[in-house]
This record gives C-alpha cells, structure tokens and sequence, in this order.
C-alpha cells in the first residue's frame, strides 16, 4: 500500500471535492473500501444530484444508508436533492390534504417544487450527517463524495449564511421561509459549520488533473475556502501519466510534458498543500478489484511491447456544425457532466461556425468557466459573454433594492436586502439571464457551454417553473400568444442539444441518464460528442493503447444504443486555447 | 392592545423577492410588519406554503379559502376577525386599527433612521 498523504490519521469527516470527472467518486469510494479494510466502520455519502456511487458498487443505493454485502464494515447513501425535496414536500402537504380544498393544496405543491426547496431540502439532510450522533455514532469514518465545486461551494457557504441568518434573527419575512419548520434547529446548523470548520474532525481533499484549467479552478475553490475559514486542504492530482508511457510515443510525450510543465506552474495558492499523486490506470474504476488498485502504485503490467492503435476513422465535430449551419439559427446548447469539455467544444463549435460567416453568440452559464480563457483572441461575427452567477446576483439585486426597495426605510431597506442574500436568489438570477439570451436565438445562433449537470437540471427545472408561471399569468389575462423558454428548448429546429461526453463507461452511463431527463422534460437530444478520445488517434504507449481498446466498447454504446448522430473528437497533443486551434479542432481550417 | 394575523399567499418568501417579479405590495408590507414590531404589536405571518396546517387549522380562514380560494389571499385578521382581504393594509390601516400614532412616528423616524 503506498503511502498517501490525505489517508495519513484520516478524522472523521473526510470530503472530496473538485470539478466532475476529475475521480471524486472513485477516489471517496477507494478511500472508504481501503479504511473499510482496515477494519473501520465507514460510510460513504454521495450529494451529487447526479449520484453514481451505486454504480460503482453494482448495486441500488438510493436515500438510506445501505450496508455494501461486498465490503465488511461499509455502508452508503446516496442523498438525492430531488428526493429530499419530494419527502420535505411531502411532510408539509400531507396534513392538508383532504382538509383545505384541492386547488390550494396543489397550489402549495407547486410553489414547493422551486430550487429553493429543493437546496434547503437537501442541505437538511447534509446537515444532518455532520452532527446527528444517533445517525452517525456507528461509524469511525464519514465520507463525502461531494457535487462540482461550485456546487460544494454554496452548500459550504450555505450553513455559514444561514447560522448568521438565525441568529440575528432578522424576522420572519425570510427566504428561508421553507426553513420555518426548522428553526427550532438553529443550534444544529451552528454545530455543522463548526464541523465542518475544525480540521481535528473534517479533512477536505480537493481533487484535480494535471490539467492547467482544472487547477486554476481548484485554486479558485481554495481561495473561496480560505475565505469562508477552511484552511487545512488536501491536493489530489489524479490519473497522472507515468513518466515510463512517455518515452512509448509522441502523444503520450506530450501529455507527459505537459502534465510536468502544469504542475511545474501550479498555482500559488495550492503549494502549501500537502499533496498526493495518483496514476493513470490502464482500467476503468467499476467494480472493487479496479477501486483496490486505484490508491496502490503497483498495477498489473499492461501486456504487449509492440504495442500499437491506428487512430479509428469515427465521425468527426464538422459533420455536426455542417448540420447546425444549415438552419442558419438557433440555440446549441452543451450538456454534460463538468470537466468533459464542454466549454473547449461549444468554443470550437461557436468559432467554425462564425468562421463560415454566420453571427454568433457564445455564452456559458457555467459557475466555474473559462470560456474566456479557452477563446483568448476574437474574430467577426462572434460575441463572447458568460451569464456569471455572481454578476448576475448583484445586478438582479441592485435593480430589486433600486426599484423595489426605493420608498422603504432604513429598517424595510435592510430586510429586503437580507432576503436578497438568500440562496433562491442566484437562481432567480441566473435563469432570468438565461432567458434572455434564449430569445436571442431566433435571429442569430447562440452556442451555450452549460453547467454541470446537477446545475444545469436546476437551471431547466427553473425554466420549467418560469413556463408554469407565465402560464398561469396568461390565463388571467388572456393573452393568445406567446413562447416561453421551455418551450423553445423542446422545438429540435430552434434547440438543438448535444450531449458531451467522454469515451469511459462511468461518463457514458451520466450522459445516457442525462438523455433520460431531459426527455422526461420533453427534450430530444441530438447528437452525442465523446471528446477526448484516444482511440480516435494513433498510440504506441501500452497504457494508452490499453485505454484505446478499452473505449470501443463505449463508444460503440453511443452510436448504436443511445445517440441518434454522434461525432468523436480525438484527445490531442496541445490544449487548445485560441481561435486557429479551435478551427483545426472542428475542421474549419481545412 | 389588538393582535394581528397576516394569511399569506404560497410564496417562496414573505417579502417576495423569490417570485418571477418582485410584488411591491409585499416588499412595502414586510417593512411595515417590521414597524409593527418595533411598536411591540403581536402580529404573527402564515405563509400558505410553509404553514398551511395554520390554515386548516382556524376556522375562519378555511371557510375563506373554500369560499373564495387561494386567489383570494392575503386575509388579515384582528382580534380573529376579517379585517381585510384580498390586499395587504396600508400602514395608515395598521395604525389605525393598532392605534400606534403616525404623527409621532413621522418625528421619530425623521431623526437618523435610526441610528442615533
């Protein structure tokens, strides 16, 4: 077993964050097999929205915890924000039922379906992790496999904000106002941030790649942690590939060189941290024997000296943009789980398609883009903007207190602006400059990187609201036409879908899941990207052309199983930063 | 002295600025409920959303709800009875009916704002 810093005397809490697909999962999930095997008593707790821990395990999880039979002395849970939100409905409503008449009660139920309910729902239970000892004394080891960092973010400032909000005790007239019923609990949210804060009890590991992008991003999280008081992290760099694969060929070379060179220039902020290194396996990380050896430095050697992968000839990204110029218009918007490249993709899609002489609009509602740094030149027909949640809050804000908040007094003007910092709001914020942008689309194209998935589901879940809403207003005012923004993302000729994915097995079942949401909402995807892939290029490397190999099976998953078109978009020897590589990358240049 | 319950519509918050748009009645109304409560005046808000056990619970405002429905909120209620529906008092209204004086409240109000 090799020694690994963030696993040396590991407290009770221990909390893995990062953006998706850095390994969060696998990691919280080698972490707790590994004390597990040791004879501890561990459970594993996953909050992504979009939780996958049961899939790894080969088993249904779901809201309770669940002893793992594979694994003596582990147990799991999956907290499910809808799920929650659906049981704290459930207790609000029930009581009513059949007492007051049917239209409020369904009335009351729609107003519980919102964001807020579904945040504060979940962070309940959150909470209730960090101190209940009824729940928790059995285990010696409690471990969060938490959502993307922008996410963990808000559930670390939430407990903060609304610890701060109770106590003052600003009235009633609160956005927490689903949080009435649990005020009484006031002393439980003080005991969690406390928890969470106390490095004897709580160890947060931050996970990233090699990658200069995701380590910015993890020093963003640092940064934000430092500020809201967490200061003793751990830094995870994972699937590393070793220096013996890049004398095999040019491709691992260069992804050698350049994993060296970013962590040569890491950001300041990371270098006091204490720091593991974990390397790139020749195998996917499902089922137990593949999470054993993810935390060992010794695997089995990959077979096969003369090693070699001719690149597959996949569709590539320009049929797709060949397609999406032919309607001349219309909204392509970028969905996938965070760290699939989605935000590299909608660049180059956005670039060739202004390069062809088409207007173009390219945004991200992203909480953690870059898409100003992966487009660092501009060029005609295209406009770059990003619906920045922070921005977006305090220009909703500052227009509420203007408008709204003009004739209050001093007193009316604080408690508005104290119901303005609640958590509902970003949201509210956020989904309005959606909106907007989507109307734009029936003039010009609008190419959107969106967030990560449990976002990007609250973002539609939202919009889905707003149309439920202007519905409603509608009805009483009688007005015959109009289009709302769900409606518009449900029309293939005005949205058009694409599904950003990577060519491994855990990456394909969160997009297929994605797929099945979005048509739950009405929505067709369609296409499918898989970015990233090996197999799509030429490798010498074994590690590399062990992985090659091991992406056919995925990638045959998509085109014949899930995707009605799909293009294959090679892993590549640079990280494209700049409009000529974008070009090169969608075939553009050509 | 006169006890004042406030039956509110389902809304996210009391103040109203999680909905699609910021009603001004609702903004104008929490800073008057916070007056009231400087002037120690009981008054207690229920929120349908929140707290619809308080509805089912008083006669009066179920009755109202099977009436007139949820569309019909706010019901304000004094001493437990209607004092007005369908709109939130005026501050004028609330002074009235808590006999708090405006006049002396104007004089107060017009020092800092309070902080001095």
């Amino acid at each position: 077993m090799a020694h690994r810093k963030f696993l040396d005397q590991p407290p009770h809490f221990l909390f893995f964050t990062g953006k998706g697909g850095v390994g969060k999962t696998s990691l919280a999930c080698a972490t707790a097999i590994t004390l597990a095997d040791t004879g501890r008593q561990v459970l594993l707790v996953s909050t992504d929205p979009a939780s996958n821990v049961g899939q790894v395990f080969g088993m249904t999880i779901g809201n309770q915890i669940t002893a793992i039979n594979a694994v003596p002395g582990l147990a799991a849970l999956e907290i499910d924000p809808q799920a929650a939100a659906q049981v704290y409905r459930d207790r609000i409503v029930n009581p009513v039922r059949g007492v007051l008449p049917d239209t409020v009660v369904k009335g009351i139920e729609e107003q519980l379906s919102g964001a807020c309910t579904t945040e504060i729902a979940a962070f309940d239970e959150f909470t209730a992790l960090l101190i209940d000892s009824a729940l928790t004394a059995d285990y010696d080891h409690i471990i969060f496999d938490t959502a993307p960092t922008g996410h963990t973010i808000r559930l670390l400032q939430l407990p903060g904000a609304w610890s701060d909000f109770l106590q003052e005790g600003k009235g009633d007239a609160s956005c927490l106002g689903p949080l009435a019923g649990l005020e009484k609990q006031r002393t439980q949210y003080k005991a969690a941030v406390n928890a969470l804060a106390d490095p004897q009890r709580t160890r947060l590991v931050l996970v990233a790649r090699a990658q200069e992008t995701t380590l910015r991003e993890v020093a963003r999280t640092q940064e934000e942690l430092t500020a809201i008081g967490l200061t003793n992290q751990f830094l995870v760099i994972n699937g590393l590939l070793p220096q013996s694969e890049a004398t095999q060929d040019d491709l691992a070379a260069a992804i050698f060189e350049r994993e060296q060179k970013t962590l040569a220039a890491i950001p300041e902020i990371l270098k006091p941290l204490p720091r593991d290194y974990i390397a790139l396996k020749p195998f996917n990380l499902v089922g137990l024997p593949a999470l054993r050896q993810l935390l060992m430095d010794e695997f089995p050697a990959v077979s096969g000296n003369n090693a070699l992968h001719q690149a597959m000839p996949f569709p590539g990204l320009s049929r797709l943009i060949d397609d999406i110029a032919k309607d001349g218009s219309g909204l392509i918007m970028l969905m996938g789980k965070g760290g699939v490249g989605k935000t590299t993709l909608a660049a180059a899609i956005a670039v060739n398609l202004a390069h062809r002489g088409l207007p173009v609009h390219l945004t991200t509602s992203d909480p953690a883009a870059h898409l100003n740094e992966t487009i660092s030149g501009t060029m005609d027909n295209l406009q770059v903007d990003r619906i920045d949640p922070h921005v977006e809050t305090e220009r909703y804000r500052q227009r509420i207190l203007k408008t709204k908040g003009a004739h209050l007094d001093a007193k009316g003007k604080a408690l508005l602006e104290e119901d303005l910092h609640s958590p509902c709001t970003e949201e509210i914020a956020v989904f309005q400059a959606f909106s907007r942008i989507i109307r734009e689309a029936g003039k010009t194209f609008v190419v959107m990187d969106t967030a990560p998935t449990g976002h990007t589901l609250l973002l539609l879940d939202a919009t889905g609201a707003y149309h439920r809403e202007i519905s409603k207003q509608m009805d009483h005012h009688s007005i015959a036409h109009y289009t709302t923004p769900m409606m518009q993302l449900q029309k293939p000729k005005q949205t058009k879908m694409l599904l950003v994915t990577l060519a491994e097995t855990t990456p394909v079942l969160e997009a297929a899941s994605l797929q099945a949401e979005l048509r739950r909402t009405g929505i067709e995807p369609w296409a499918w990207i898989i970015n990233n892939s090996i197999a799509a290029t030429t490798v010498q490397s074994p590690l590399l052309c062990q992985r090659a190999s091991n992406e056919l099976k995925d990638i045959e998953a998509v085109s014949a199983i899930h995707a009605q078109r799909y293009a294959v978009v090679p892993l590549l020897k640079e990280e494209l930063v700049g409009v000529q590589k974008l070009l090169e990358l969608s075939g553009g240049n050509q | 002295m006169a006890t004042i319950q406030v039956f509110d519509p389902a809304a996210c918050c009391s103040s109203g600025v999680c909905g699609a748009d910021v009603d001004q009645a609702l903004t104008a109304f929490s800073a008057d409920v916070d007056w009231l409560k400087q002037h120690d005046i009981a008054i207690e808000r229920f929120n349908l959303a929140q707290q619809p056990m308080a509805f089912a619970d008083n006669a009066t405002v179920k009755g109202f709800l099977e009436r007139s429905g949820a569309e019909a909120l706010p019901l304000i209620l004094v001493d437990g009875e209607v004092a007005l529906a369908g709109r939130y008092p005026q501050r004028s209204e609330l002074a009235r009916w808590t006999e708090i004086s405006l006049e002396k409240e104007v004089e107060e109000s017009s020092c800092c704002g309070g902080c001095c």
